[in-house]
């Protein structure tokens, strides 16, 4: 059985070469969605992107436990803090469970970064741009964001993304009060 | 103040000493190796940089009898001991504590270790234990733990708010502090004070050598990168990974070569580098020249994670020693197991490693559960083929045992399969689960694997890698060859036991 934000291993057939990847789709599409982000000197990620529709890849999986407990999603608020590709958990969380109570903190380099912002409820996704290129919007991280922002002891924290962004969100929830059996993780690697 | 981390001598009655072996867990030896634990070494080298007292007490490896080893701890008379556990010397420590209780009634016990973080009130309930810490980030919570410690307070037990630790309040009252397991960024951990942990112990008894001294690199990532196997300990949702960056380890490779003359350096990471940092890493020894020093690295790896120009860089790079887990050979195991690669891949991942000089060592497991006599023949087969052609160089064979409450341990539980209670018997020396077939065929398979360097083929197909004049193959024929015997003669005598 699949459960919404689990990962799983893909490959190309002719390569012998796989890479970890959290699933976008929800826990009960009938289909598997990746958001994947092409690494320029990568071995994977380039080549999935040259993939043709017919082109056999290997999925394997699925993989790992950074899911949503299914008693608390009625009772609890959540709040998805996420850097870049790291928002495909909490997408396929959103999908899963519509009835969600949650708020999402996006870190993005670049404003076309917002993926699909439009399945996410306008005062549900905030973005933190660290690079604009539309003079829109001025430069700033998710921890910002997130100094800002009402955190509230009785929700749920979940984290995805980079390192750095991961250790440097624990402190500052941390530092806002926020227990540490409230917060959960998924570094990207 | 002054803290002992203990490793104390732990000998069962055949007179066998425990070690850690394959997956990190314990196993019996008559003529055991000595592998330095490298976060228990990063705690003592913060620690010590701390301004406190430290003694790296590895009775084991320094060569103790346990009596000897309690004498000494007694006489340095430490503030705070700190153990390491797992499950089948479980019920050895907590023995232990109250012997060291008796002896230093104000010395506190600090417990660590997978096991007992998962079970912490199990621990405090069967032994003299102060502190069970359930973090993989010893080092970092040891810090912090003595740094409050040391404040003096007289309340402590009641007031400290590190997460993570179950405190002892009473004979048989505890305090859970949290579960939170923080995610520390590794480049804040210590890099290893040889001379602190006494390196040269732990420099030439590892039958993964090819040339001495050796050496154990500070591990580049903790815990591993793809923790989702079930059978292994770094794996749960108390688990998070984090990773050391390129350049602080080529410091310390570089440290290790020019300093303290090591020639083989093995990082004990659950899994190494891949991709874009494993070709830096590479690039970068190339580029300080240490390719050319005589040193060999070594590395744990994943099939499927490496690529051909990737292995390619790493030989270059003067890499030998690749050690890849390689569970069964049938599907539905790899499944089971949640191993995240295929065996249509394996054969060519080892292909890339032999063509470019490297030696794939292979660490099999039988005895699963579910393990039918088709799949424990697939899986002899299998290794028997890679190592006649020279695609696998050594191999290691374990029972695959549950403990520390993995989810292949629990899964034991759950399902009944468990036929044992004791953790005594959780030392890998037989098999303890309901299996399809008599667990004789488990061991009958382990030694026919343990015999293939015996075989001629395997040896006739040594001798043609002489053709290629590396200096590490003719090493390997006519140096490692001899410890590899031993080592193997040790495998099959400890399976005597689970003949009994």
């Amino acid at each position: 059985m699949i459960r919404a934000g689990q990962c799983f291993s893909v490959g190309l057939a002719s390569l012998g070469i796989n890479r970890e990847y959290s699933m976008y789709s929800a826990a009960d599409d009938d289909y598997l969605d990746f958001l994947i982000r092409v690494v320029p000197d990568g071995v994977v990620s380039p080549w999935l992107a040259k993939c043709k529709v017919g082109d056999h890849v290997e999925i394997g999986g699925p993989y790992g436990d950074f899911c949503l407990l299914e008693e608390q999603v009625k009772s609890k608020e959540y709040v998805f803090i996420a850097t870049g590709t790291g928002i495909a958990p909490f997408h396929s969380f959103v999908k899963s469970f519509p009835t969600l109570r949650y708020h999402i903190y996006h870190g993005v380099r670049h404003e076309d970064e917002r993926y699909d912002i439009e399945h996410y409820a306008p005062d549900r996704y905030s973005a933190a741009v660290s690079r604009p290129r539309l003079g829109t919007s001025r430069s700033e991280r998710v921890t910002n964001l997130l100094e800002q922002a009402n955190l509230k002891n009785d929700s749920l924290y979940y984290l995805c993304g980079n390192q750095k962004m991961i250790t440097d969100t624990i402190a500052l929830l941390l530092a806002k009060g926020i227990p540490g059996g409230a917060i959960f993780t998924e570094t990207f690697f | 103040m002054k803290i002992s981390i203990s490793y104390p001598p732990i000998i069962n009655d055949r007179g066998q000493k425990a070690m850690v072996s394959q997956n990190r867990n314990v196993q019996f030896f008559k003529k055991p190796t000595y592998l330095l634990p490298v976060t228990y070494a990063q705690a003592a080298t913060a620690l010590a940089r701390d301004g406190h007292e430290v003694l790296w007490d590895d009775g084991n490896a320094q060569l103790k009898t346990f009596e000897q080893w309690l004498d000494d701890l007694v006489q340095w008379n430490p503030d705070i001991i700190v153990f390491e556990s797992t499950t089948p010397v479980m019920k050895f420590y907590w023995r232990t504590s109250e012997v060291i209780k008796e002896r230093l009634p104000q010395a506190l016990i600090v417990m660590t270790g997978y096991h007992s973080m998962r079970r912490p009130e199990e621990t405090l309930s069967n032994s003299a234990v102060d502190i069970v810490l359930r973090s993989s980030n010893v080092d970092f919570v040891l810090r912090r733990l003595v740094e409050e410690i040391s404040k003096g307070s007289p309340f402590w037990r009641m007031t400290l708010n590190i997460e993570g630790l179950t405190i002892r309040t009473g004979t048989q009252e505890f305090r859970s502090t949290g579960n939170f397991i923080q995610v520390e960024p590794l480049d804040n951990s210590a890099i290893i004070d040889r001379d602190l942990v006494q390196w040269k112990n732990y420099a030439f008894e590892n039958g993964n050598f090819l040339q001495t001294p050796g050496t154990y690199a500070t591990s580049v990532i903790r815990d591993c990168m793809f923790g989702k196997c079930t059978f292994c300990r770094y794996n749960g949702p108390d688990l998070t990974f984090s990773m050391m960056s390129v350049q602080r380890s080529l410091d310390e490779y570089e440290d290790l070569i020019e300093n303290h003359g090591v020639r083989e350096i093995f990082d004990d990471s659950g899994v190494w580098y891949r991709g874009r940092d494993a070709r830096e890493f590479a690039q970068g020894i190339i580029a300080r020249g240490l390719h050319k020093k005589g040193c060999y690295f070594g590395l744990n790896t994943r099939f499927e994670y490496l690529d051909e120009e990737t292995i390619r860089l790493l030989a270059e790079a003067n890499f030998r020693f690749v050690l890849l887990g390689f569970e069964a050979a049938d599907d539905e195991t790899l499944q089971r197991l949640n191993k995240g690669y295929q065996m249509e891949h394996v054969e060519r991942c080892l292909q890339w490693l032999t063509k470019y000089g490297l030696h794939p060592h292979l660490t099999i497991m039988v005895g699963y559960y579910w393990q039918t006599q088709e799949q424990l023949d697939l899986t002899v087969r299998t290794v028997k083929d890679l190592m006649f052609r020279g695609l696998a160089r050594t191999l290691q064979v374990t029972i695959c045992t549950p403990l520390d409450f993995t989810p292949y341990h629990q899964e034991c539980i759950d399902s009944g399969v468990l036929l044992t209670n004791d953790y005594d018997d959780h030392d890998m020396s037989r098999v303890i689960v309901k299996t399809p077939i008599p667990h004789e065929r488990y061991y009958e398979a382990i030694r026919q694997m343990y015999s293939i360097p015996f075989h001629p083929r395997f040896i006739a197909r040594q001798i043609m890698f002489l053709r290629y004049f590396r200096k590490r193959d003719w090493q390997f024929l006519f140096t490692y060859s001899v410890r590899a015997i031993r080592r193997v003669r040790q495998h099959i005598f400890n399976l005597t036991r689970a003949s009994e």
